[in-house]
């Protein structure tokens, strides 16, 4: 579970809210997609959720756990996905999975059977004793993404999750997001691509100017089932800029 | 050209900008710590300064001046290589902005000129400075004409050539053999460090040979050292006709007619655009090879049977984690790695030049380091100024300590993400860079003992001291870098440029010292009064060692105390 009370966060070298007054809560066993056009703070609010970025106003709780009062305990009960890949570059893959893997407090034994099977599913094993550097961007993502998983967390935080992703990945990825949140974890990504968002997604949230402009299941959003989710996105957002 | 200028401008910049969104107060701190400094060092630059002046002085009515001149330009070409030569390395030929340029419409010899002139220009920079502190009042001091003054300014155009292009051609080759068969981090760092030994190890002999470094002392007393050294100085000056373009340029500046200083001059300048020129022509056709070459590990790995061995895995705990995780990424980035151990091998280096600098043989024979040390005020004093000098210079150069938060780069988010308690993660950091510079410590305290014949057991008492202080001294770097990391680098270099932490980190080494001094010379006093009572200097290696110990909780705590602070308002 992800609750968020009325967060807010403005950048030291800005005096625009990036994220304003925004209040959401996403429920276990929900795959939360969350939308927005670029600069709306949708990576803003990511990097709160995961502790990277304090808010400055509200609160933010990750499976019960206010991140503020107790930082670690919260950050150990996530998994996270960055969008830009940047990492330790000259560590071999096994050893930042193993760096990963004591940083979250994870048995050996436990971390040598999930590094095995999840390399496994996204045929990388071949790579991991090769140096980060010599990976192709795809790679690095599903480093990322095994990286993410390899404690098991109760929630799994992904910021555009598919770029660079073959298509078989990317099908791994969607299939393993469905099921980490069958196993009653909380899923929330962030995506451009409207269509998946459409096919996995549970609920989705759409992000305009730090602002939560809409937040429920796709079909109460959309209300008229002939209306893509994508007209729908362009029709909120383009309406919010208006305004 | 309009794109080589704009390549120049773009590497010029990047390599200098500076945060716009420093406040009032922090600008006024930062302003605060730089002014102290300038106090601190300017009594040495004004020392070098004056002996300068007083060596011109000396020199009026001599013959062959222009000996003594080439000479002091020859000493400033040798301090612009020794800060030169690194820029060199890191900034052309291991660059890591490779992927940023190729595909640009750009000529690969536009790319490379553009690279040369930036580190050019850095060579410049300290060319102007020690033509400040050398020439200039050399030639107040020789009552020069106006055109000696006049001529300082091709000379610091053609002053940093020859260190540059010294450097160039070794590092070239260099380069390529690394490029071509160091595909592994650590072997490439490694010889990094081993070819820029290899420079300063020719380096010094050169200057050993010529007489600058050792030598004899002969039967001179204090009275006529300047006479003494200035009979040296065109000594070493008459060989300096080898180095024929610093020859023609101190002839031309200090040229009795106008045909004399124009001739030379010529001279000079084709001297010198003879060997750019040569450097260019070599170079040009390596640079293209050495650009394609590191790039082409991207998305390129060796497919092989992997065995089980391969995937070892081991939670070893946290703080170990952290710090192994960190000494692989600095050992196996060549910029961080050649950076790091450069700064840890130079100091010991350092403390044998001293050696052969103080070990002076006199004309009876007797060196003079063994003389001294059958004195026991210099067996009581002599391990307290090496202390002082050694603190002093290991806490500001050691980049593993300056830059623990820097070399995070882009990456800090992960840091800032990890469920690690943020004090362990800064232990790490400071378990790291106080490990470093121990090994360091080590090897100048053993240095100590062996040339200068320091007793072991004050050895000892200075490495313990020196552990103390370096890891309360890392405390204070690593919160500094904390505070105004320089994040987002795409060269290790850029953020090396933060010179606002080298600066702080040597003030850090000042206040120690000086906190060494007092405590010394209280006890240094008592101890003389006493007649070398050896209790003395007992209590005041327990006062130094107790104070240290002291200092090193005291920075720990400050560091833990407000790091979390500055840590949070990092925002990636």
């Amino acid at each position: 579970m992800i609750r968020l009370s009325n967060v807010s966060k403005t950048y030291a070298k800005s005096q625009k809210k990036a994220v304003d007054g925004l209040s959401l809560e996403i429920k276990d066993g929900e795959i939360f997609g969350f939308l927005g056009p670029n600069g709306a703070g949708k990576s803003t609010t990511i990097k709160m959720i995961t502790g990277i970025l304090s808010p400055d106003e509200g609160t933010i709780e990750v499976d019960g756990v206010n991140l503020a009062e107790n930082s670690i305990a919260a950050k150990s009960r996530i998994g996270f996905v960055p969008d830009n890949h940047e990492t330790y570059e000259t560590l071999k893959g096994i050893e930042y999975l193993n760096f990963i893997g004591t940083m979250y407090g994870v048995e050996t034994g436990a971390l040598k059977a999930r590094i095995s099977e999840y390399a496994e599913m996204f045929q990388l094993s071949d790579a991991l004793p090769n140096m980060i550097s010599s990976y192709s961007h795809g790679m690095k993502q599903k480093l990322m993404v095994i990286a993410a998983l390899i404690h098991d967390p109760k929630v799994w935080i992904l910021d555009e999750p598919l770029t660079g992703l073959d298509p078989q990945s990317a099908f791994q990825l969607k299939q393993l997001m469905r099921k980490h949140a069958e196993q009653g974890n909380t899923v929330f990504f962030s995506s451009h691509v409207i269509d998946v968002v459409e096919k996995v997604c549970d609920r989705i949230g759409i992000i305009n100017h730090g602002q939560l402009v809409a937040v429920d299941t796709l079909d109460n959003i959309r209300k008229d089932e002939s209306v893509s989710l994508e007209s729908l996105f362009l029709t909120i957002t383009a309406d919010e800029t208006a305004k | 050209m309009k794109k080589y200028i704009s390549l120049v401008k773009l590497l010029f910049v990047q390599q200098y900008r500076v945060k716009p969104t420093e406040g009032k107060r922090k600008r006024g701190g930062t302003i605060a710590a730089y002014v102290v400094l300038g106090i601190c060092f300017l009594p040495m630059l004004i020392g070098l300064a004056g002996s300068m002046y007083f060596l011109g002085v000396l020199s009026k009515g001599l013959e062959n001046v222009e000996n003594i001149a080439a000479t002091l330009l020859f000493v400033c070409q040798g301090v612009v290589l020794l800060f030169g030569v690194q820029t060199l390395i890191t900034n052309v030929f291991s660059a890591k902005d490779a992927d940023k340029l190729l595909f640009l419409p750009v000529n690969s010899s536009a790319i490379f000129a553009a690279k040369l002139t930036v580190a050019y220009l850095n060579e410049v920079i300290t060319t102007a400075v020690m033509l400040i502190v050398t020439l200039l009042p050399f030639g107040i001091g020789y009552s020069a004409g106006a055109g000696y003054y006049l001529l300082l300014i091709p000379a610091l155009i053609l002053v940093p050539l020859l260190p540059m292009l010294i450097s160039s051609l070794i590092a070239i080759p260099l380069s390529a053999v690394i490029t071509k068969f160091g595909k592994n981090g650590v072997v490439k760092t490694l010889m990094q460090v081993l070819m820029f030994a290899l420079i300063m190890g020719v380096y010094l002999f050169g200057m050993y040979e010529l007489g600058f470094i050792g030598g004899s002392s002969g039967d001179v007393d204090g009275s006529d050292m300047a006479s003494v050294l200035l009979e040296k100085l065109q000594g070493i000056g008459s060989a300096m006709k080898y180095v024929h373009s610093d020859f023609t340029l101190a002839s031309a500046m200090l040229g009795a007619s106008f045909g004399a200083v124009a001739l030379n001059l010529l001279i000079s300048v084709a001297e010198n655009a003879l060997l750019f020129g040569l450097v260019l022509a070599l170079s040009i056709p390596f640079y293209r090879w050495i650009l394609s070459a590191s790039v082409e590990g991207t998305g390129v790995f060796r497919r092989k049977k992997v065995k089980s061995s391969d995937l070892t895995v081991k939670n070893q705990g946290v703080v170990k984690e952290l710090i192994f995780t960190d000494i692989k990424r600095v050992m196996r980035d060549s910029q961080m790695g050649f950076q790091g151990i450069l700064s840890l091998i130079m100091l010991p280096l350092m403390v044998v030049v001293f050696y052969f600098c103080f070990s002076i043989t006199s004309e009876d024979g007797q060196n003079i380091v063994e003389m001294l040390q059958g004195q026991s005020l210099y067996r009581g004093i002599a391990p307290i100024v090496f202390l002082s000098y050694m603190s002093l210079l290991g806490m500001s150069s050691n980049v593993l300590g300056i830059y623990p938060i820097s070399r995070e780069n882009k990456s800090i988010y992960l840091v800032k993400s990890l469920p690690v308690s943020f004090n362990k993660y800064l232990l790490a950091k400071v378990i790291l860079s106080t490990s470093a510079m121990l090994i360091s410590d080590f090897l100048m305290c053993l240095l100590v003992v062996v040339l200068f014949g320091i007793d072991w057991y004050f050895g000892i008492a200075m490495l313990v001291v020196m552990g103390a202080l370096g890891f309360g001294a890392m405390c204070i770097t690593t919160l500094i870098d904390l505070k105004s990391p320089k994040l987002g680098w795409t060269n290790f270099n850029q953020s090396l440029k933060n010179a606002k932490n080298s600066w702080m980190a040597m003030l850090v080494g000042l206040v120690v010292s000086l906190i060494i001094g007092v405590i010394s010379a209280v006890c240094l006093v008592g101890w003389y009064f006493l007649n070398a009572a050896w209790y003395m200097l007992l209590i005041m290696w327990l006062l130094i060692i107790g104070a240290s110990v002291g200092f090193a909780a005291v920075c720990y705590r400050i560091m833990t105390g407000s790091a979390e602070k500055y840590f949070n308002l990092i925002e990636p």
